[in-house]
């Protein structure tokens, strides 16, 4: 199928073998090196000049810990991505359980690290336990989403063929299903790899005594500037490196254009109350599991509230009036960011992804960025946010929207390129100019991989925005958690993560409300 | 908060303890006890006193082995502790008080800081010497700090309203590039690390203008308190001999932490300032006269004043000097 639409992007081969990235790269490094030497003093920002010599002085120290912290992250890697895969699988071979477990999904993933860390340090004691949970936690929901959006790319006429010959659901899961999610799979773990990074290293915080995370605490307390962006660049870097890898493994892997994928849509919709009836059971799941996975890890109350713990808080204690009025007082501040950082990280990933496919020559300057953006530890870049954009909205949206923009463009690029060939060959006979094509085909192709972003990007945005709470202004539920936190004050603390999942959960179905009404036009296999 | 403090974990060890040593046999003069010691942060000289008791021998001499667990900034030293996954914890009278409100069965048994680490530090241009020059003053903290600042304030009749509060993580990066006039740190921390790049600041610790809080204090639960007495005795003995020994010789102390933890980044400048500076805070006439850990009626009732402007009200009670004179009486 690769035909005609390839020849804009054709270049002479003497030029190829320039590495598209390199341009991009040099440019990034001397922008660095520029901002660097215009900080000089201020204790923000090192040069890439004196990273290297740092890296170079410290090759041995690096070199160790980078390699504890990349087991770790390698195996949550691993272990996120296939819970992932089980995940979808399971939703798709229990179509009517499906929504129960995308609502649990979406659930654990919502799950701040405040209140899950003290857990897993208990459960695990001290070595690399907590480290790999949470790296597998940061991976695997953006690898479900896109996959079950890609385990249902697939035109019905294909299943009809399937069944013509008489072979059943196991071959259409084989021979359709997973040909058609392979491309979907690819972006998820593409999304994964800088994803486990910054889980891993986040996971040491919990008490580890190596690794990435526990030097980038120790530099940034010890005003080693240069040592916290020789880390910040390291673990960039090898993010990269995974990124590069898999999008190279994925087109070995798939590097065909996709087949037309209009179909008619079928004939099942879900009627409302069964939509009510599967959030009802959603929630009844979350709590039984919830008190049940305490209970038998016999986890103390002291600091693993149950359910009834949150419930007599909130509610039946005498205080609990107060409470609600803190935790409603912090949720809306919470939300009064959360909602523009969204859309600003939405946005700027899908404008970056459009711009991206009418000028794919932008691409060796924009990914390394976008990749290294995504990777670098918000606790790094932060004070240099704050510095540039200020404590206010802008600097706090600005915070979110790094966060968040990474997984929309990543998915957006996968679904731009899943215009149907047969299509983007009509345009190209009738020579339609790259903004036509876009607009007209690549776009509406693109809607089911957006709205899986919009969706996987709900939890993520509010992760982001009680992240910068916590680093930059000090207000709404990321402080209330850290300071609840510090305060051993669990009642509190699990009340607020209830309430942020239970948030996370309503704006992610209400995307969701949004996705039906589009791909009911654009995309209706999707529509299953 | 009546669960059972003995977990499954816990006594699951204890069994597979006993068996390993009904297998040894009477041969065994001495089974060591295994036992762990939750720290309040990443491994440092900060626990330099816990490293020479456990190379130099002086717990296994008392029939315990001891695991030093590492803190971090998202490990809290309590649930480990109410879990017993750690039998002794080290964490501060404040952090001790607001997990005993929520129900924890915790009671401090010794103190390794008499005299509170909290600080605020400023440049030389632009000092703050006492609690009244903050007032004017743009102040950077991690927000989760704001009791503290207040207690100052109430302390030394200082107006909240007339200090600009702005968070920041704890980094001295906001106060060397100019973004706040001063910061609420520890003095063994972010001032350290100022001096070892060669910036100059002023220190005025919160201790000196009525800040009294117990820092750096060991706590276990009361079930740990009634059945454990022994180990507790053997561990907090330990303890006090390597304390000791790291008065005598710093030097000593910060080299076997540095060799200790090569992987921890630790450098030797900091390590060795910060091991100067927490000499004056660890150690007073008080420990001079009765040993390292004491506390008295006196000092516990300050503490209770200090947590009462914390809003954390608390009894004497909250202290059990029991461990620590069986420690100190032979």
């Amino acid at each position: 199928m690769s035909t005609v639409a390839d020849l804009p992007g054709a270049r002479p081969t003497a030029l190829a073998r320039v590495p598209r990235w390199l341009p991009g790269v040099v440019r990034f490094l001397r922008l660095w090196e520029g901002a660097a030497w215009w900080l000089a003093g201020r204790f923000l920002l090192a040069g890439p000049l004196d990273v290297i010599a740092h890296a170079w002085a410290n090759a041995g120290l690096l070199t160790r810990a980078a390699a504890v912290t990349l087991e770790n992250a390698a195996w949550g890697f691993v272990i996120g991505n296939l819970a992932a895969v089980a995940l979808a699988l399971m939703a798709l071979a229990l179509p009517r359980g499906a929504g129960v477990v995308a609502g649990l999904a979406l659930v654990v993933f919502c799950l701040p690290l405040v209140a899950t860390a003290p857990i897993l340090r208990v459960l695990y004691g001290p070595g690399s336990g907590p480290q790999i949970t949470i790296a597998a936690l940061a991976v695997y929901y953006t690898t479900f989403i896109p996959l079950m959006v890609g385990l249902r790319a697939a035109p019905a006429s294909w299943f009809d063929l399937i069944r013509l010959y008489g072979r059943g659901g196991p071959s259409a899961l084989v021979q359709v299903r997973a040909m058609a999610a392979l491309p979907y799979l690819v972006a998820g773990l593409q999304i994964a790899a800088p994803a486990a990074i910054l889980g891993a290293m986040i996971g040491e915080f919990t008490g580890a005594d190596r690794g990435l995370g526990v030097l980038v605490i120790r530099a940034m307390r010890g005003l080693d500037v240069t040592a916290t962006w020789t880390l910040a660049t390291i673990s960039a870097a090898v993010a990269m490196a995974g990124y590069g890898a898999l999008g190279a493994l994925g087109r070995w892997l798939a590097p065909d254009r996709p087949e037309a994928l209009l179909t008619p849509p079928p004939a099942s919709a879900t009627r409302l109350a069964e939509r009510a009836a599967i959030g009802a059971l959603t929630v009844l799941v979350v709590l039984l599991l919830w008190w049940a996975a305490m209970e038998l890890a016999d986890l103390n109350r002291f600091f693993a509230k149950r359910p009834d713990d949150v419930w007599r808080f909130l509610v039946t204690a005498p205080q609990a009036a107060a409470a609600r009025a803190t935790l409603a007082a912090a949720m809306v501040e919470t939300l009064l960011w959360t909602i523009p950082g969204y859309v600003a990280g939405l946005v700027l990933g899908a404008a970056l992804a459009a711009v991206l496919t009418l000028y794919p020559a932008a691409a060796g300057s924009v990914m390394p960025i976008a990749v290294a953006l995504r990777s670098v530890p918000i606790v790094t870049t932060a004070p240099l946010i704050v510095l540039m954009l200020g404590r206010g909205a802008t600097g706090t949206i600005a915070i979110v929207a790094v966060m968040t923009f990474f997984p929309a463009l990543v998915a957006c690029l996968q679904g731009l390129r899943q215009a149907p060939g047969q299509v983007l060959d009509v345009f190209a006979a009738y020579a339609a100019r790259p903004v036509q094509r876009l607009l007209h085909a690549q776009l509406p192709a693109m809607l089911p991989a957006f709205f899986a972003a919009a969706r996987m990007s709900v939890p993520a945005a509010v992760l982001a925005v009680t992240v910068a709470e916590w680093l930059a202004t000090g207000r709404g539920m990321g402080h209330l958690m850290a300071l609840s936190a510090s305060t051993s004050n669990y009642n509190m603390l699990w009340s607020a993560t209830a309430t942020l999942a239970a948030v996370s959960a309503l704006g992610y179905a209400g995307v969701a409300l949004l996705e039906r009404r589009a791909l009911r036009r654009y995309a209706p296999e999707q529509l299953s | 908060m009546t669960t059972s403090l003995i977990t499954r974990r816990h006594s699951l060890g204890l069994g597979l303890g006993a068996l390993g040593l009904a297998a040894l046999g009477p041969g065994v003069a001495r089974a060591q006890t295994r036992v762990a010691l939750q720290l309040s942060w990443l491994h440092s000289v900060q626990f330099a006193g816990s490293y020479i008791a456990d190379e130099r021998g002086f717990w296994r001499d008392l029939g315990l082995s001891v695991r030093l667990d590492s803190g971090g900034p998202n490990a809290p030293v309590e649930p480990p502790v109410v879990s017993g996954t750690a039998l002794v914890g080290i964490s501060a009278a404040d952090y001790t008080a607001s997990a005993v409100a929520q129900g924890a069965p915790f009671r401090i048994l010794g103190v390794a800081m008499q005299n509170n680490p909290f600080a605020i530090a400023s440049l030389p241009g632009n000092p703050v010497n006492e609690p009244k020059d903050m007032e004017g003053k743009r102040i950077g903290m991690p927000t989760a700090n704001m009791p503290v600042l207040q207690t100052l304030c109430t302390l030394n009749d200082v107006d909240i309203n007339r200090i600009e509060i702005i968070p920041t993580q704890y980094d001295a990066a906001p106060l060397v590039a100019g973004q706040v006039d001063c910061l609420l740190c520890w003095s063994t921390d972010l001032p350290v690390a100022m001096y070892v790049r060669g910036i100059e600041s002023v220190t005025m610790l919160m201790a000196d203008f009525g800040y009294v809080l117990h820092s750096q204090t060991y706590i276990a639960t009361d079930d740990t308190i009634a059945n454990r007495r022994a180990d507790l005795v053997a561990l907090l003995k330990g303890e006090a001999m390597g304390w000791d020994a790291y008065r005598a010789d710093l030097e000593a102390a910060t080299d076997l932490t540095l060799a200790r933890f090569p992987d921890a980044g630790l450098d030797r400048p900091t390590q060795i300032e910060q091991a100067r500076r927490q000499v004056p805070l660890m150690f007073s006439d008080l420990t001079d006269a009765h040993g390292f850990g004491w506390f008295t009626e006196e000092t516990v009732a300050q503490n209770i004043e200090t947590l009462g402007l914390l809003g954390m009200p608390v009894t004497a009670d909250l202290w059990d000097r029991s461990i620590l004179e069986e420690v100190h009486a032979g």
